[in-house]
C-alpha cells in the first residue's frame, strides 16, 4: 500500500523554491537523510534529469516524477511536494534543447528498488491519473490532507 | 494466434517504461491483441536491444534516437503515464500492428 509508506517527513506543502536544484535537494537530500537513498542519489538525479527530464502535463496540472537508478538507493521509498509557485521542468521524453516546459506544481520524487517496487510505483502513478485526487492534492494544505486523499484513494 | 513483441524504453529502464509498459498491454489485450510480450529496456540501449529483439514496434517515454532503429514504428508513450490519451494511443498501436503482415 502507498498510503503505509507515505511518511509525514516526506511530504513538503507549499515549498517556496524557484528552481529544479533546489526541488532535488530538498527532497532527495531529505530522502538520504532517513537513509532511504545514498549520497549519491541527489547527485545522480539531477544528471538524469538532464538526460531524461520527468515533468508531464496532466490535463493542465504540472506534474514531475523525478527518479534515477536503482544503484543510488537503499530502500523504496517516496517523497511528495506541492510547490508555492510552479517550478518549470522540461517535458519528459523531450529533447533538453527543445526547450518544451511544464510549469510543475506537484513532485512525486521515487526512489525505487528491490523486487516489490512495481506495485509502488504504479500507485503512485496512478494518483495522477485520476485528474480529481491530483486536483485536491495540489489544492490541499496540510500533510494530513494528502496523506487522506491517498489513502482515499486506495480504499 | 499471432504474437507481437514491444520494446518499452525509459531513462532507468524501471520506471516509466514498466508503467507504460503494463498499460500497454492491459489496454491491448482489451482491444483483443492477447499474445503481447512488452519488453523494458534503458533509453540508452535501445537501438542494440531493438536489433536484437526485431520488435513489432517501441513505446518510449524517453527521448530514443528514432532514426537509428531501422524504421521500426515508435510511439512516444506519455499517455500511458498520466492516462491522458491512453485509449486512443492504445487504439493507434492496436491498428499498427493488426496491419503488420504477420
Amino acid at each position: 500500500m502507498l498510503s503505509e509508506n507515505i511518511k509525514e517527513e516526506l511530504i513538503f506543502m507549499d515549498l517556496d523554491v524557484q528552481t529544479r536544484e533546489e526541488v532535488f535537494h530538498i527532497l532527495g537530500g531529505k530522502l538520504t537523510e532517513l537513509n532511504y537513498t545514498k549520497e549519491s542519489f541527489v547527485p545522480a538525479l539531477k544528471e538524469r534529469e538532464k538526460v531524461f527530464p520527468t515533468g508531464l502535463d496532466v490535463n493542465g496540472v504540472g506534474v514531475a516524477i523525478p527518479h534515477t537508478d536503482q544503484n543510488h538507493v537503499n530502500a523504496t521509498a517516496l517523497a511528495l511536494a506541492v510547490l508555492k509557485n510552479p517550478v518549470e521542468f522540461h517535458q519528459m521524453a523531450s529533447n533538453i534543447e527543445d526547450h518544451q516546459m511544464v510549469p510543475v506544481r506537484f513532485i512525486i520524487m521515487l526512489a525505487v528498488s528491490g523486487a516489490n517496487y512495481m506495485d509502488f510505483l504504479q500507485n503512485a502513478i496512478l494518483l495522477i491519473q485520476d485528474q480529481e485526487v491530483l486536483k485536491r492534492i495540489v489544492n490541499a494544505k496540510t500533510k494530513e490532507e494528502i496523506m487522506h486523499i491517498v489513502k482515499e484513494k486506495e480504499n | 494466434m499471432k504474437s507481437y513483441k514491444i520494446l518499452s524504453a525509459c531513462g532507468t529502464g524501471v520506471a516509466t517504461s514498466t508503467v507504460a509498459a503494463n498499460k500497454c498491454k492491459t489496454l491491448l489485450q482489451a482491444r483483443g491483441i492477447e499474445k503481447v510480450d512488452v519488453i523494458e529496456c534503458k533509453a540508452i540501449e535501445i537501438v542494440g536491444k531493438a536489433s536484437i529483439i526485431h520488435p513489432d514496434c517501441i513505446i518510449h517515454t524517453a527521448e530514443i534516437p528514432v532514426n537509428k532503429l531501422g524504421g521500426i514504428k515508435t510511439f512516444r508513450a506519455l499517455q500511458f503515464i498520466t492516462g491522458i490519451g491512453a485509449e486512443q494511443l492504445a487504439d493507434e498501436i492496436a491498428d499498427y500492428l493488426k496491419s503488420l503482415d504477420k
